[in-house]
């Protein structure tokens, strides 16, 4: 159960000298426990820079944010992150990936062994458990990645636009299983995308942020049911959503 | 022709073939009526000298002597390299305090510590030792220090978001992630070492391969001037060779080519 909540957080880059950028302004944003929250924007918008804010790889300039009422200072295993670009340790195996939180925290090799067995299995990767990551391909390094974050049990699941090198068909089996997942383990998930199918089919909260500076420009809660199947993705519901959010971002 | 073709395009046969090539036109310079033996041995005298020295038993002297120097020297200044490579490429304080004295001391070719070396410790063994330790520290701390600073920050980010301490990222990630750029520096090293010892012993050295060929020239003896050589073209290649296995296994999991 963990809520984030963003409080007038604005974010300038080399603040105080003449190349000031400010790419985040007076942002207020909650997202409640166990939900699914997909930031939506144009590039450039600081979708991503408020996404390593909460995970604490950055700080912001102004304002704060907090998890559970304790800000949020440094990273930490509570907020575990999948990055957009492959970030699963390619002189791990697929089953040490996995297990790489645990064993940071002295884990010992039979709860590793354990958490691996369970994790690749949730994940899809049965038989791969002891193969190097070039030997994968880039979606089921994908599916590592997410499994590695899993495995460490956050409290909150950040992802930086996880899906953005994937191919179309790979793309959609990942949301559904990524959604599937969400389902079974109910962390408070914020999805990063410039993708608006991939934001409405996922998330319960559609954040749309305005560019340069990001600002919130709109909140669409979506309602439809779950588990929603890949057909939903066709829906007149799905798409109306669709066509409203398409035309807020500032085409 | 099916088996022609394979063992034409053999690693091994290709190898050798061009290895041959240059023992064949040697060969056929030395075989010329107006050639000098004293200038240009032909490889029968090289081959001879080559029992001679060891059945009076100076070629295993010399390189036994030779290669003691290489492997300790090696072993000191590599260790080093690395241990204060990973500091300097990883921890910015240590980085400030020391990258800008390895900067302003790389340039200095190692050989031009020779006479400081003599002055102050002697024609002493420890003195090639410490030559060659520095030859070695000098090219492998560089690369170690560029393949910290060439460690993907997503696999940094990675790490500490899943709650890895910060000497606990330099241990998990940076030093894997750095491990290619370390091979290429105990093999540059290696390369180091052999340019600088035979260097050391050509100018101060009682025994070695080094010396050995300063006596051939005294001497006249251009045939073990050749032979010695040809044994030091060896020793570094099965050296380097050696490293095979162990770049292998180290790096089962990188994309490197064959």
């Amino acid at each position: 159960m963990s809520e984030i909540i963003v409080e007038n957080l604005t974010h300038t880059f080399g603040k105080g000298t003449s190349e000031a950028l400010t790419v985040l302004e007076d942002i207020n944003l909650t997202f409640a426990p166990e939900s699914f929250t997909a930031i939506v924007g144009t590039s450039g918008c600081g979708k991503s820079t408020l996404l390593k804010m909460m995970a604490g790889l950055y700080a912001p300039s102004d304002g704060r944010i907090t998890l559970n009422g304790v800000t949020i200072k440094g990273t930490g295993r509570e907020r575990g992150m999948v990055f957009q670009q492959d970030a699963v340790f390619p002189w791990m195996t697929v089953a040490r990936n996995i297990s790489y939180g645990p064993r940071l925290r002295g884990a010992g090799s039979k709860a590793c062994a354990e958490i691996e067995k369970k994790w690749i299995e949730l994940v899809g990767l049965q038989g791969f458990e002891n193969r190097w990551p070039r030997e994968l391909s880039g979606g089921m390094r994908k599916r590592v990645d997410i499994g590695r974050v899993y495995a460490n049990d956050p409290d909150v699941l950040l992802m930086d636009e996880p899906f953005g090198a994937l191919d179309a068909q790979t793309k959609e089996r990942m949301q559904s299983d990524l959604q599937q997942l969400w389902q079974v383990t109910g962390k408070t998930a914020v999805f990063v995308t410039h993708d608006l199918e991939e934001a409405i089919f996922l998330a319960d909260q559609v954040v749309v942020l305005s560019a340069r500076p990001g600002r919130v420009h709109h909140t669409e809660m979506i309602s439809l049911p779950r588990p929603r199947s890949a057909e939903m993705r066709l829906s007149e519901e799905l798409l109306a959503i669709k066509r409203k959010l398409w035309h807020l971002l500032e085409h | 022709m099916e088996l022609l073709k394979r063992v034409i395009s053999g690693r091994f046969l290709l190898g050798a073939l061009s290895i041959c090539a240059v023992l064949l036109a040697y060969s056929y310079a030395t075989s010329q009526p107006d050639n000098n033996p004293a200038l240009l041995p032909p490889l029968k005298d090289i081959v001879g000298s080559f029992f001679t020295n060891i059945r009076a038993g100076t070629l295993f002297d010399a390189l036994g002597a030779s290669l003691f120097r290489i492997v300790l020297g090696f072993l000191i200044g590599t260790t080093l390299a690395v241990v204060i490579g990973c500091l300097v490429g990883w921890y910015k304080p240590i980085e400030y305090l020391i990258d800008p004295l390895i900067e302003a001391i790389r340039p200095i070719p190692p050989l031009a510590y020779i006479p400081i070396i003599i002055i102050w410790f002697g024609i002493e063994e420890f003195s090639r030792v410490l030559l060659i330790s520095i030859a070695c520290f000098m090219v492998c701390v560089v690369n170690v220090i560029a393949g910290m600073k060439n460690v993907p920050q997503v696999y940094v980010d990675a790490a500490s978001t899943m709650g890895a301490t910060r000497f606990q990222v330099f241990r998990t990630v940076a030093i894997p992630a750095a491990t290619p750029f370390i091979i290429t520096g105990y093999r540059i090293a290696l390369a180091a070492a052999w340019t600088t010892l035979v260097a050391a012993e050509l100018i101060a050295a009682p025994s070695g391969l080094g010396y050995m060929l300063q006596e051939g020239r005294r001497y006249f003896l251009t045939d073990q001037v050749m032979m010695i050589i040809a044994i030091i073209g060896t020793c570094a290649f099965v050296m380097d060779r050696a490293f095979r296995p162990i770049q292998k296994r180290l790096m089962v999991w990188s994309e490197m080519r064959e």
